[in-house]
């Protein structure tokens, strides 16, 4: 077939600018809502405009039209084939309130992953505790900061409050703020290092156990025992469990990663990394604010006692929401759930 | 020719889609050089923001500077992680930085990208920062066939340029007047059964890029392009060869190939 691009042009031009306004006037509506006359002149343009550019690409030396050709193409196959959210949609309170329960049921879905950031967990504090328990000389790799390696020094400071500012109220404030932030960061880090095929948020876990490990037997070995607890529990209550679910996030996104092959649209599983960081920030939120509020606060203002009771409510309120809130999955539902993911 | 085309790589990186009604068009794909200027310039309006916040916060909270601290550090982290995440979100793929540098972040099959898409290409800049200048994440950029950093990797996304929607006319082969090439017309006929069409887009867009290229660069592009015409596909007289550089030679060309009336087999 012999095509004469000229005569081709001066054809089909009318059509592409009957396009062109059609969509522009689609991209300018907010909500981009077709009538059914515009929906069927739309298809229609498109498949027609679509074969134009299958003529030009086909053997013709015209690359500006083809471009041109191209990007209408493209333009009208995103508005046929992408359905927005309306607006109603997208500010429906509902639809953000139910991000309160869409998480628990995403943290039972994944609950594999968060048993494995768990035994990584234990095994830092394990070695951590085992470290500072049999070999004092590791203390001070361990626990490179002086405070931690000297709980006598922090436990009377913090109990004679000389860390404190004249305005307690104020510099508790900002602590927590800068609590909130820098604890945020770090869970999201170790959700993002997934993309290390798991190995970085591992390695980030087993760190912050090693930690966790050390300071506990420390403090304990000297006799802080109860202090450290009433010190780390209010907020460590969900902090640590935040971080754990950050690992959580990190394992679900490697596993995610590993099996794209077979799940070729990821697009939607990521959605559920996404709630686990959802959630998790609004839990080192509130850990934050017991952290600079609370924490910080040592007998005889608050007896430790009270204080770890705090922690422990707390522990048990967390277990209750994030293993019964929300939808029970049936059985047939984790079946749905599991081919889903499988094909 | 038709079989092997040595060196003739595509000058620009693209993403090919495939419509389900078998439609094929491409996508031209960012470099990293306009991806940096635009996040330099986003990078700008956020600081920018958040200072002038900063300020406001500093009247507001006067008399308690602590929860003016709490505030500004809290709206700071809020502002650097939602800016991306929310202009690209509702603006469609754009923000402000990508809008005035021509770029757009889409789905990787061609749409639009969805909102979750955008906060989870934003989210994952704790790692593409690492372990500084974004360093992660433009190596990722190079070593990938689609240019995606590791964030858009897992979103799905990446990033086009948006070339503009106008047919161009003042192209330099169009414009002279006089091409010695047609005064040999067998060979003429025989340069344009000969050419693809790739061979052709390839001598257009390095004349295009003519002042984007380093001197260097390009004589040894043209020379080359011209030889490669030469030896392989038309050979035209010495005589003719000798008064023209390589650049005439290659207008001289593309006018042959886009300028006059031609039939094409479809």
């Amino acid at each position: 077939m012999i095509l004469d691009l000229e005569r081709f042009q001066t054809q089909q031009r009318p059509r592409w600018h009957q396009l062109e306004s059609l969509l522009a006037l689609l991209e300018s509506r907010p909500g981009r809502n077709l009538s059914p006359v515009e929906a069927e002149s739309l298809q229609e343009l498109y498949a027609q405009t679509a074969a134009d550019l299958n003529r030009v690409t086909h053997g013709s030396l015209a690359p500006t039209l083809r471009q041109y050709l191209e990007r209408l193409v493209a333009r009208a196959y995103a508005e046929l084939y992408y359905s927005r959210p309306t607006r109603a949609e997208l500010w429906q309170p509902r639809r953000w309130l139910r991000i309160f329960t869409a998480f628990p049921e995403a943290f039972r879905r994944q609950s594999r992953f968060f048993a494995l950031a768990v035994l990584i967990t234990v095994l830092g504090c394990a070695l951590g505790g085992l470290a500072v328990r049999y070999d004092p000389a590791s203390v001070d790799v361990l626990l490179p900061a002086d405070y931690l390696r000297n709980p006598s020094l922090r436990v009377h400071q913090e109990e004679k409050g000389q860390k404190r500012y004249l305005n307690a109220t104020q510099a508790e404030a900002a602590f927590s703020a800068e609590l909130i932030t820098h604890n945020i960061e770090v869970a999201l880090l170790a959700a993002a290092l997934g993309v290390t095929f798991g190995v970085g948020t591992a390695l980030l876990l087993f760190e912050n156990g090693l930690l966790l490990g050390a300071v506990a037997v420390r403090y304990t070995q000297q006799g802080f025992g109860i202090f450290v607890t009433a010190w780390l529990l209010p907020h460590g209550a969900f902090e640590i469990p935040s971080i754990l679910i950050a690992g959580q996030a990190g394992f679900y996104l490697a596993h995610l990663l590993l099996r794209r092959r077979e799940d070729r649209d990821m697009r939607h599983s990521i959605g559920e990394w996404l709630l686990l960081i959802a959630g998790l920030a609004m839990m080192l939120v509130w850990a934050g604010l017991m952290e600079a509020f609370f924490s910080q606060h040592h007998a005889p203002v608050l007896p430790y006692r009270f204080k770890v009771t705090v922690g422990v409510a707390e522990l048990v309120l967390l277990t209750i929401y994030l293993a019964l809130i929300g939808r029970k999955e049936t059985g047939a539902e984790t079946s749905a759930s599991v081919s889903e993911e499988s094909e | 020719m038709r079989d092997s085309q040595p060196g003739l790589l595509p000058t620009t990186a693209e993403l090919t889609v495939a419509t389900p009604e078998g439609v094929l068009f491409r996508l031209p794909l960012a470099g990293p050089a306009p991806r940096l200027y635009a996040m330099l310039l986003d990078t700008t309006i956020v600081l920018a923001g958040v200072n002038g916040l900063g300020y406001l916060v500093y009247f507001v909270f006067a008399k308690a500077p602590g929860f003016g601290v709490m505030t500004i550090t809290l709206a700071e982290f809020a502002i650097g992680f939602s800016y991306g995440a929310l202009l690209e979100g509702f603006w469609n793929g754009q923000t402000i930085g990508k809008r005035l540098f021509h770029l757009r972040v889409i789905d990787q099959s061609g749409l639009p990208l969805r909102i979750e898409q955008a906060w989870v290409r934003n989210l994952m800049r704790v790692f593409d920062a690492l372990p500084l200048a974004y360093l992660v994440a433009g190596i990722s950029v190079l070593s990938s066939p689609i240019m995606q950093r590791f964030g858009d990797r897992v979103a799905g996304t990446l990033v086009v340029r948006e070339t503009p929607l106008v047919v161009s006319t003042d192209e330099i082969w169009g414009q002279q007047k006089y091409n010695s090439f047609m005064d040999y017309p067998a060979i003429v006929i025989r340069l344009r059964r000969a050419a693809t069409p790739d061979l052709a887009s390839l001598i257009q867009d390095a004349l295009r890029r003519r002042n984007e290229l380093a001197p260097y660069a390009r004589r040894e592009i043209y020379r080359e392009l011209a030889a490669y015409l030469q030896s392989e596909i038309s050979r035209f007289p010495d005589e003719l060869i000798e008064i023209l550089s390589d650049e005439q030679y290659l207008i001289d060309a593309t006018g042959v190939l886009f300028n006059e009336p031609f039939h094409l087999h479809n």
